[in-house]
């Protein structure tokens, strides 16, 4: 294909990417070695507010930015270098800790904490996703051809519920007297609060993330289980390969492809977890990477954004699923070497 | 039966549409208006919309948009609602306009006490004031034979008999959800020991004894309190006095009509509200004063400003206030205050009374600070001047960056 | 062709798997199941901490609105009919009634004229029938079951939430069928070069579809407010403010669906022949020919299932259309969100459960109808690589 013809053909998709990922993108990046401030002003100000029936006024010094003409604010912007960085990452706090053992000290500084729960999530529920994915697959393929329809559409459903959704509705099964925390005290004859400590609600929302992704992985391996090979099934068992070796050296291989697929989405997805957070309020307990970039860019009250910390963690963020992805690129690289021609 | 519900919401709707006439004068000039979305607003905005021409968009995330939908020319919205906490980034930027001329115009029934004025200008106009105040079960206490507590002490002990007694799931309720809720009552609670947050050079100042006694007296209030209290926002605490579950808790005023709504409460009448407690004897009650009002944008035409402020009066009057008399401690001419509202009052009209929320750039970052830094505490991973200690760490960083600290 | 008898399960392995597959129905379809009845009670009732409570509502029946058996048994057998008709009957009706290549068009209208008398027999025939039944029937005709649907009457009555219907289904139609267009491009312009430039465009995709997706959209937000300003210089009184604006939302969330889009329908292509193309282009046809006559008829089943993720992409967004769009535009799942962030009543978060409910049965019906698509979409290869 001539290069005209090729850029014309992804032209649209490659401008529009351009346009709306990597511009923002990079401008994050210079932003991440940047800090960008108003200039203010202490001025004494004296405020009225009122009360149920009288006014009180209080005179206090406050800061206000200054204005040019236009009537913007005025602001200097300098390069800080790794400023951000540190301020994220924290680095002598945390060697600190780390050089006396102490997890906990450690854990106490919100980006590690952040990254611990983030890589604890996503290796966890990585293999949930697809052993359970891949079970539900081959059931699903044994089962007699009638009911597999209506087995398919209710699995299917975890999947395309809107996220936040799911989150609530599981939510509102545990929260403060929900039935499900009723019946699990009942059965364990103890009071349970399943919101009052962190490893309940890392519980709460591991369940959730499989119950909501399975049934993506079951589709795909489904797919491919209609592919595979009979005869080399057959001849499997020709030489006496039982149930399980069929498994593990037909099937498994067969689906390979898949499973690497699946992996790959999934690190992607569970590293910027965020819906979990929301959805369970777990900030006091856990948090992860992209709440904490979230969180710095929410304004408080007054307004305040912290840009600068906001970007770093941004591309910290980044960095760790470019490491995570790394074997898989290579995967591809080496096929494309390979020849898809 | 269904058909007949649909043809009795048509017909309602057309009353509302012939409502219009309520209005003294026909809006022409198309204007929006951007405010939180809670039971005032609503009330609020749809007495101005009688006025038409008006695209009221009521978002309880409007602090996100508000600031920058201000700041562009022209302004996105003529119409603006704020409390003491969101005006501050409108300040901050010159993008409301002094309202003095308007007030003069078309501000007759407005009392001075409504007018926010900085540094002498009218900059805001307020409607409502809102602070925590005390809502008690009057019939647990009357059984029990509890006086009505007065400081957060004599809480805990009314606290201690009422869960002895039984009679309740837990005694207390509290809005203490991690993040802005948390911080709001550690707020109150370290104003009531006395605290200040900043030195005078600007470095912050809560890991002192007052943050230490804050601190303390809520980890005491938490062995009365639903285990998962770090979740538990106002509506969560709303719900659980409805349901029967709580017998005490400091809530906001606004909340306090709930209680009486027979559709969702199972304890209607049954909830009485006293003057928010203090932190210590004979100080002022350890909650801070809020109110919310309306600004007009400074990026509009004077013509639009005239229009947005005589259209934002119209949903201040006494019609609208008579209407939804129960939905908030109005400021408004005509207001009635009822059973519920009498503990915000006593709050707000306490001697010494409780200081306003202060509306600076360093408050909403000391306000962030506290409630990321405090749940540490309350999940146990940190002792109390640790959290503190964060939190002032924490504050540094943000009030470097944000050059408000050298 | 029947099963080879080693391939035949003995009877432990068959109930495992049934087992296995009956616990995953139920835990996959509870928690949606559940909220469908909390939809249904008065607040006390959606909220109590006893299951039946919330089952059978005890406080919604004291209200005066209950289901009696008969109200139940009819009314399931007017559904259960519904549905066989729908798979038995409509199908043949369409095919026999719709002009040839119209086919469609003639789905549309039969889908809409269904739904459509199915509303009328449900919701207006059904209810004045039972109305005169109930009284004469004694006890089985007492409500036993509480349900209102006094929460759907006012979330799409009052607070007039097909307007969030529509806005949700402009920008979702607007950005599966922009995605598709341009990604089916891209996607063919992929799989046929084997450049080093296509390679990284894909790699480069790949990163992009694992950036964090709050840091791209704080970005647009400051743009987006004050386009008209910046845009001045260059058109003039025209310039539009974005913010606000749905087909500025779609074009943001077609570039965020790109990268995902690109690699699906390049892999469909890669398994579509090479052979099949090269003819074309031999006999004469220019690249863009040989693509709109040669490969566009048989590429159908993997845009399908590509075109069910962009939909449910768009669809269920929430953090691009919540900070992007003004309430004039509001989609649904912020909408609902907004029920959630206001200092809520208890009947405000059952109205946000029947707003919930409303967004998911859309969802449900796609999936009906695109089941077996999905399955045989991803079987013709959009997985292999």
């Amino acid at each position: 294909m001539k290069f005209k013809t090729f850029a014309a053909f992804v032209g649209p998709s490659v401008f529009l990417m351009f346009l709306f990922i990597a511009a923002p993108l990079v401008s994050v990046f210079v932003g991440s070695f940047q800090l960008t401030q108003p200039v203010l002003d202490q001025i004494e100000e004296e405020t009225c507010t009122p009360g149920f029936l009288a006014q009180t006024c209080t005179t206090t010094m406050v800061t206000r930015p200054a204005l040019d003409e236009y009537g913007h604010i005025v602001t200097t912007t300098e390069w800080v270098g790794w400023l951000n960085y540190q301020r994220v990452l924290n680095p002598e706090a945390a060697w600190a800790a780390i050089s006396s053992f102490d997890w906990g000290a450690l854990m106490q500084i919100n980006f590690w904490s952040a990254l611990r729960f983030t890589l604890m999530f996503t290796l966890v529920t990585l293999p949930l996703v697809i052993g359970v994915g891949l079970a539900i697959a081959l059931a699903v393929n044994n089962a007699a051809k009638s009911i597999r329809g209506p087995v398919i559409f209710v699995s299917l459903l975890p999947f395309i519920i809107t996220p936040v959704i799911g989150a609530l509705s599981i939510r509102w099964l545990f929260i403060g007297d929900g039935i499900l925390t009723t019946a699990l005290e009942h059965w364990l004859n103890r009071d349970i609060a399943m919101f009052a400590q962190a490893w309940t609600i890392e519980l709460m929302m591991l369940f959730f993330r499989v119950w909501h992704v399975a049934p993506f992985a079951f589709v795909i391996f489904y797919a491919g289980l209609q592919t595979v090979n009979q005869d080399t099934l057959e001849s499997a068992i020709i030489d006496g390969a039982n149930r399980w070796d069929r498994l593990r050296y037909v099937i498994v291989p067969h689906l390979m492809p898949l499973i690497i697929f699946i992996a790959l989405i999934h690190l992607m997805d569970t590293y910027r977890v965020f819906e979990e957070i929301v959805g369970f309020t777990s900030q006091a307990h856990v948090i992860s990477l992209q709440w904490l970039t979230y969180d710095f860019l929410q304004p408080d009250d007054a307004g305040n954004r912290a840009f600068g910390r906001a970007s770093a963690s941004a591309m910290l963020t980044m960095v760790g699923i470019v490491v995570l992805l790394i074997p898989l690129l290579r995967r591809t690289w080496r096929d494309h070497k390979g020849g898809s021609y | 039966m269904k058909l007949k519900t649909l043809l009795l919401a048509g017909a309602l709707s057309a009353v509302a549409s012939t409502a219009m006439a309520d209005c003294a004068f026909e809006n022409t000039v198309p204007l929006r208006s951007l405010t939180a979305g809670f039971e005032a607003w609503n009330a609020v905005t749809a007495a101005w919309q009688e006025c038409g021409n008006i695209e009221p968009e009521l978002n309880q995330e409007f602090r996100t948009v508000q600031p920058q939908a201000f700041a562009a020319n022209p302004s996105l919205y003529q119409i603006g609602g704020v409390s003491n906490g969101t005006v501050t980034p409108l300040l901050n930027q010159g993008t409301i306009r002094p309202l003095d001329d308007l007030v003069e115009m078309y501000g007759q029934n407005l009392s001075p006490n409504q007018l926010i004025r900085i540094n002498g200008q009218v900059m805001a106009v307020a409607m409502m004031v809102n602070t925590q105040h005390l809502m008690y079960r009057s019939d647990i206490f009357a059984d029990l034979g509890l006086d009505v507590p007065t400081t957060w002490d004599e809480v805990l002990d009314a606290a201690a008999v009422i869960q002895d007694a039984g009679v309740v799931d837990y005694p207390l309720g509290a809005t203490m959800a991690s993040g802005w809720n948390l911080a709001e009552d550690f707020i109150n609670m370290f104003l009531g020991y006395g605290g200040a947050f900043l030195n005078d050079d600007g470095t912050p100042n809560v890991n002192s004894e007052a943050g230490v006694n804050a601190l303390t007296m809520m980890m005491a209030m938490t062995d009365y309190m639903d285990p998962e209290y770090l979740v538990s926002d106002s509506t969560y605490v709303q719900q659980q006095f409805q349901q029967g579950r709580i017998a005490m808790a400091n809530l906001w005023a606004s909340r306090g009509s709930a209680m009486d709504d027979e559709g969702e409460s199972q304890v209607v009448g049954l909830v009485d509200a006293a003057a928010a407690p203090m932190a210590v004897a004979g100080a002022a009650p350890a909650t801070t004063l809020w109110w919310d009002g309306i600004v007009i944008a400074a990026n509009i035409t004077d013509d639009e400003a005239a229009a947005a402020f005589r259209v934002a009066m119209e949903g201040l009057d006494s019609d609208m206030v008579e209407a939804n008399n129960d939905a908030a401690i109005w400021l408004v001419e005509g207001y009635q205050p009822g059973r519920l509202a009498q503990g915000a009052i006593a709050t707000a009209s306490a001697q010494p009374a409780p200081p306003a929320y202060p509306s600076t750039s360093q408050m909403g970052l000391m306000h962030t600070a506290l409630g990321n830094e405090l749940p540490a505490f309350f999940t146990g991973s940190a002792t109390a001047e640790e959290a503190l200690a964060a939190v002032e760490a924490a504050y540094t960083t943000a009030a470097q960056e944000a050059g408000v600290l050298e | 062709m029947s099963t080879p008898r080693a391939l035949r399960q003995p009877l432990g392995l068959r109930l495992t798997f049934a087992g296995f597959l009956a616990f995953w129905c139920l835990l996959a379809a509870f928690p949606i199941f559940w909220i469908g009845v909390m939809s249904f009670k008065s607040p006390v009732d959606a909220f109590a901490a006893n299951p039946l409570d919330v089952i059978f509502g005890p406080a919604t029946r004291a209200a005066g609105n209950g289901l009696s058996l008969l109200d139940i048994a009819l009314g399931l057998l007017v559904l259960v009919c519904t549905v066989r008709l729908a798979m038995r009957w409509l199908p043949r009706m369409v095919s026999s009634y719709s002009p040839g290549g119209q086919m469609i068009f003639g789905w549309v209208i039969a889908s809409v004229g269904y739904a459509l008398s199915f509303v009328v027999v449900f919701f207006v025939i059904l209810p004045a029938l039972l109305g005169v039944l109930n009284p004469l029937l004694g006890p089985l005709g007492h409500p036993v079951l509480g349900l209102t649907t006094a929460h759907y009457q006012s979330v799409w009555i009052e607070n007039a939430f097909y307007h969030n219907f529509i806005n949700s289904l402009i920008v979702t139609g607007g950005v599966v069928t922009i995605s598709l267009t341009v990604g089916t491009l891209a996607g063919f312009a992929l799989a046929r070069s084997g450049s080093n430039l296509a390679f990284w465009i894909l790699i480069l995709a790949l990163v992009f579809r694992a950036l964090p997706h709050s840091v791209l959209v704080a970005g647009y937000l400051p743009v987006f407010v004050n386009s008209a300003e910046i845009l001045r210089p260059y058109l003039g009184d025209a310039a539009p403010t974005l913010y606000g604006q749905p087909w500025a939302v779609i074009a943001v969330l077609v570039s965020i669906n790109q990268p995902f889009t690109i690699w699906m329908l390049r892999s469909f292509f890669q398994n579509i022949p090479n052979d099949l193309d090269e003819a074309a282009r031999v006999d004469g046809c220019t690249h863009f020919q040989a693509f709109r006559w040669v490969i566009m008829p048989v590429m159908w089943p993997g845009v399908i299932t590509t075109g069910l993720f962009s939909f449910l992409l768009a669809y269920n967004d929430f953090l691009v259309t919540s900070l992007l769009l003004d309430q004039s535009n509001q989609t649904m799942v912020p909408a609902i969100a907004s029920y959630f962030n206001r200092e809520t009543t208890t009947t405000d978060q059952v109205e946000a459960v029947a707003a919930a409910v409303s967004i998911t049965a859309p969802l449900f019906l796609l999936v009906m109808i695109f089941q077996r698509q999905i399955v045989s979409g991803l079987t013709a290869g959009a997985v292999k690589g």
